[in-house]
């Protein structure tokens, strides 16, 4: 009976995990069940090869980005069918974009577009703004200035990456300032400068390039890195920012190494993962942190062998961890040992990062 | 060459030379100003290239090189070093969606 308890309790922790969705070479996203650690569908992308992904806030819609002419597909993830695709480019008009984002309603994407028109003898590069795109009409409806001039475009994710607060009032642009604009008239709500001291003693806050999902509608956390003013030493910690109420919390931990990934955190909240790199070419170490969120303390470290370039994610359950990217393969190490435990075979490369829908 | 000292135009322009261009390969991280000389741009960008990575070196490509084939391609690395995949020759990896396993289905490209 013991066994059968056993096996019951193995099927449904096995049943509770969930799905990836992994945007792969050539024009495919590769649906992957966390479970049986297997790719168990595909869905075809209509424009080409996709470069990035958004997920909804309910979970229950993929945005894609394609790379050739500047497409977008939107996926249902129940049925996995692309329901909308279109291109954003308009004969000799490319609508080179980089960062973009949802809004709350599913009816428009906001990015920040850099439109190249093709004359007789020339391409014009015309200037970096905000643009509305209408998903229903399927173009551009609308275009607005940058607030402060082509140069507040500058930042991470050439522009800085794009969130919208729950309520789709406000729109942040996380970048060297992260700018937080009202998306009625797109005028500047508030600015906080990272390079100003976020507290005595810091100084010359850098967020990190992945900005994660705490599974909680509006909440983000992000790794920054900051450095004293007097022996300029760099630290790291974490930032936490809750896009409805506006505010951020940066959390100093401990010496940083020379380069962190995006930090992931277990659905408990109470552990988070990242993973450095120190050195460079041939002499690149690469280690997972292990860091007890409540005491904001490094629990364990563990050096594997980490390819040439990377990509770092979790599991839906917080019990594996993936190494993805540049290859065809998902490593799974586990978080418990830091240890590769097995390898998930796309059969395709990948070209994005992965989106990981948790069971319902 | 700290014993000699440039005297003319000429010589000031080989000792430029000489301090900007020749990197040891596999080296310790070399400071800024002696890196290799990697021109920038779409159209000719070779860094990271199947020839070096960014260091000059080898070991930082990925292992083997046909891993990062496409996303580097998409990403603006290798774009003069493959063929157009967006105008002339879109099917040139249509039997190779894994560069590693499949390589030898790429086809081979004559403009």
């Amino acid at each position: 009976m013991k066994q059968l308890f056993a096996i019951a309790a193995l099927a449904s922790t096995a049943a509770a995990q969930g799905t990836l969705f992994v945007g792969t070479w050539p024009h495919q996203i590769q649906v992957v069940d966390e479970a049986k650690q297997k790719v168990v569908d595909h869905i075809e992308l209509q424009t080409g090869t996709s470069h990035s992904m958004q997920i909804s806030d309910d979970h229950k819609t993929i945005y894609a980005s394609t790379i050739e002419k500047n497409g977008i597909e939107v996926i249902d993830v129940a049925t996995r069918k692309v329901t909308n695709a279109f291109l954003l480019d308009e004969g000799g008009k490319k609508m080179r974009f980089s960062a973009w984002a949802p809004d709350p309603t599913g009816k428009s994407l906001y990015m920040i577009v850099r439109p190249i028109e093709k004359k007789i003898d020339r391409f014009e590069v015309g200037k970096t703004q905000f643009a509305i795109v209408d998903l229903a009409q399927k173009k551009i409806v609308k275009f607005v200035d940058m607030p402060g001039g082509e140069d507040a475009a500058t930042g991470g994710g050439r522009g800085g990456s794009l969130r919208f607060s729950p309520d789709g009032k406000y729109l942040y642009r996380m970048g060297a300032t992260i700018t937080i604009y009202d998306t009625s008239d797109f005028k500047v709500v508030d600015t906080i400068e990272l390079s100003k001291p976020q507290f005595p003693g810091m100084q010359n806050v850098n967020l990190g390039q992945q900005l994660d999902s705490l599974q909680e509608p509006g909440v983000l956390v992000s790794l920054f890195n900051s450095s004293d003013p007097v022996v300029h030493k760099n630290i790291f910690g974490i930032a936490r920012f809750d896009l409805a109420k506006r505010t951020f919390h940066f959390t100093p931990i401990g010496p940083a190494a020379a380069s962190m990934q995006g930090l992931q955190i277990t659905p408990d909240h109470k552990t988070g993962y990242t993973v450095t790199t120190n050195g460079t070419g041939g002499n690149k170490r690469s280690e997972f942190w292990a860091i007890d969120i409540p005491t904001g303390r490094v629990i364990r470290t563990q050096e594997f062998d980490g390819r040439a370039r990377y990509t770092f994610g979790m599991s839906s359950t917080g019990k594996d961890l993936y190494i993805y990217g540049a290859g065809y393969d998902i490593e799974v190490y586990d978080p418990a040992t830091l240890k590769l435990r097995s390898t998930i075979d796309l059969n395709a490369d990948q070209t994005t990062g992965m989106i990981v829908i948790p069971a319902k | 060459m700290k014993h000699l000292r440039a005297v003319n135009h000429k010589a000031r322009r080989i000792q430029e030379h000489i301090e900007n261009d020749v990197v040891a390969m596999q080296g310790p991280p070399t400071p800024a100003g002696q890196r290799p000389h990697v021109p920038m741009g779409c159209s000719i960008v070779f860094s990271p290239g199947w020839e070096v990575d960014s260091s000059g070196g080898t070991a930082g490509l990925c292992q083997p090189v046909e891993r990062d084939l496409y996303d580097c391609y998409i990403s603006c690395y290798w774009p003069a070093q493959v063929p157009d995949h967006m105008n002339n020759y879109p099917d040139w990896t249509a039997k190779c969606a894994a560069a590693t396993k499949d390589w030898r289905n790429i086809d081979l490209v004559f403009p």
